[in-house]
């Protein structure tokens, strides 16, 4: 048993995969969620931090990972993408249609989820652009937890909702109904916000948290990206080779 | 801010500006004579402001200015401009109406803005639109008065920042809460001069949207290590053509959904 090594070996591997942008075979190595949060965190150290997207928000993709809680990532200044976005700069692209809270005030650890909901200045409407460099998408929950919990870039819309927002998403590429879903499936913001604190030790005022998405990833390729959600609320981005 | 190496008398320049202002007496262009960097100007204008505090003067806020693409290519820039928002200058409408002293100014526009009341503390190097909506409490349609201290306007952009941004005062609407929920970027406005409508604005023409302007001059001030502060108006620059005022004028502003503001020049 080498915990250390381990540690440092899916790190490196991760950091490599990461940085000369190609895809690697899932990992043999044994790390637990902790050290693969540790891994995580140690790819971003001394970058300024925006906040987070949850992952593996249903219970069914859950089990499907044995664990039975959410997974979060972390968010960087350069992940906030603005149109048009180069779909050049990622391993395995894909994207998902959601909302993303911004935050007024900190919420602490073992803040209650009605005092989280109170701390959300507003939400958005946001396309989570992941990527993984995990061939295939193929990964254990540490596997993808160490690999930023497959954070590639993100778009955010500009208009302003207050919670609660009922309605759905539906997500076009170049005309073509690609996805829709409901956003009650993904259950209270106020809820995860509060997860996610306990989990990270707090949030900050002015993060950004990815509350995740009513449908599946879908493939991505350049075109004319919609995303339409409730109240007229639309983002518009033209993706890129 | 921080220590600069300045290459010209900020304090000169500074007084120089405070006695255009305060005598209504134009003055040549600073780049003219001094080689003002853009850097220097942004001394100059904080010494400026400097000095009106010592006079009594306050600070409500903060401007946003060269906002529009046709104005940066008019300038040759590529990024806007800030100024702060002198108390002596704000003039509160009442029942959607005020009557502006035209003798105050030396050469007045106008221009139509959207103005936000900052609700909580917001500064970083990366601060984002969606940042600034969350941290925003309300929005106003506002009128600003854009004035120089250069004479004719013959300004270049040091001169105008060294100039307070070329400020000359400001006139907002009610507060709404609900404007918050609408799409700043898509909000339309109109400004009517003597009974014609002159300016058909639009809140994209405000660098793209009215939010990324405030998120720039956040990320800009924090660069000065400044921040802005909950109770902050930010005049978020304008959403169309800057029309000139004279004695005897009215203006009526409308955007989408908002009362309409009323300011005539007397």
């Amino acid at each position: 048993m080498r915990p250390e090594g381990e540690v440092g070996a899916l790190l490196e591997r991760v950091r490599e995969a990461r940085t000369e942008r190609r895809v690697t075979r899932k990992g043999d190595v044994a790390v637990d969620l902790d050290d693969a949060y540790g891994v995580q965190a140690a790819l971003g150290e001394g970058r300024e931090l925006k906040g987070y997207k949850l992952g593996l928000l249903s219970p069914a993709k859950q089990q499907q990972m044995g664990v039975d809680a959410p997974i979060h990532g972390r968010v960087y200044p350069e992940m906030l993408l603005e149109s048009p976005v180069s779909l050049g700069q990622f391993v395995q692209p894909r994207f998902e249609p959601e909302l993303a809270a911004v935050l007024k005030d900190d919420v602490p650890p073992g803040a209650t989820p009605g005092a989280a909901l109170l701390a959300v200045g507003g939400v958005f409407l946001a396309i989570d652009l992941l990527d993984s460099i995990w061939e295939g998408y193929d990964f254990r929950i540490t596997d993808v937890v160490a690999d930023n919990a497959s954070g590639g870039g993100f778009l955010l819309g500009e208009k302003l909702a207050d919670l609660p927002v009922e309605g759905e998403l539906r997500l076009y590429l170049d005309g073509e109904l690609l996805a829709e879903g409901p956003l009650d499936v993904l259950g209270d913001p106020g809820e995860k916000l509060a997860w996610l604190a306990e989990e990270v030790g707090g949030l900050k005022a002015g993060q950004v948290v990815f509350l995740g998405s009513p449908v599946a990833a879908q493939a991505v390729r350049p075109g004319t990206l919609e995303l339409h959600g409730p109240n007229g609320s639309v983002l518009i981005a033209k993706l890129e080779g | 801010m921080p220590e600069q190496q300045v290459s010209v008398d900020v304090r000169a320049l500074a007084q120089c500006l405070d006695d255009a202002w305060e005598n209504r007496a134009p003055i040549a262009p600073l780049t003219e004579s001094d080689g003002l960097t853009v850097e220097d100007a942004y001394a100059v204008q904080s010494a400026w402001t400097e000095l009106r505090l010592g006079k009594g003067e306050g600070i409500v806020g903060r401007k946003i200015g060269l906002t529009s693409k046709g104005m940066q290519e008019q300038m040759g820039v590529d990024e806007p401009d800030y100024g702060s928002l002198w108390a002596s200058r704000y003039f509160p409408a009442k029942g959607g109406r005020v009557e502006l002293p035209t003798d105050t100014f030396v050469e007045p526009r106008l221009e139509g803005e959207i103005a936000f009341l900052i609700g909580r503390p917001l500064s970083g190097p990366s601060v984002t639109p969606q940042e600034v909506l969350a941290a925003t409490e309300a929005l106003a349609v506002a009128v600003e008065v854009v004035d120089s201290r250069v004479v004719d306007w013959r300004i270049k952009l040091a001169d105008t920042i060294a100039d307070n941004a070329s400020y000359g005062g400001f006139v907002l609407g009610p507060w709404s809460r609900s404007l918050r929920q609408e799409d700043l970027r898509t909000l339309g406005m109109l400004i009517h001069h003597n009974g014609s409508t002159v300016v058909e604005g639009v809140g994209a023409a405000a660098l793209g949207g009215p939010a990324r302007a405030v998120a720039w001059l956040a990320r800009k001030l924090h660069s000065f290590g400044v921040a802005l502060a909950p109770g902050d108006f930010v005049l978020s620059g304008s959403l169309g053509r800057a029309v000139p005022a004279n004695r005897g004028d009215i203006f009526v502003l409308e955007a989408h959904g908002q009362p309409p503001l009323t300011v005539a020049f007397g």
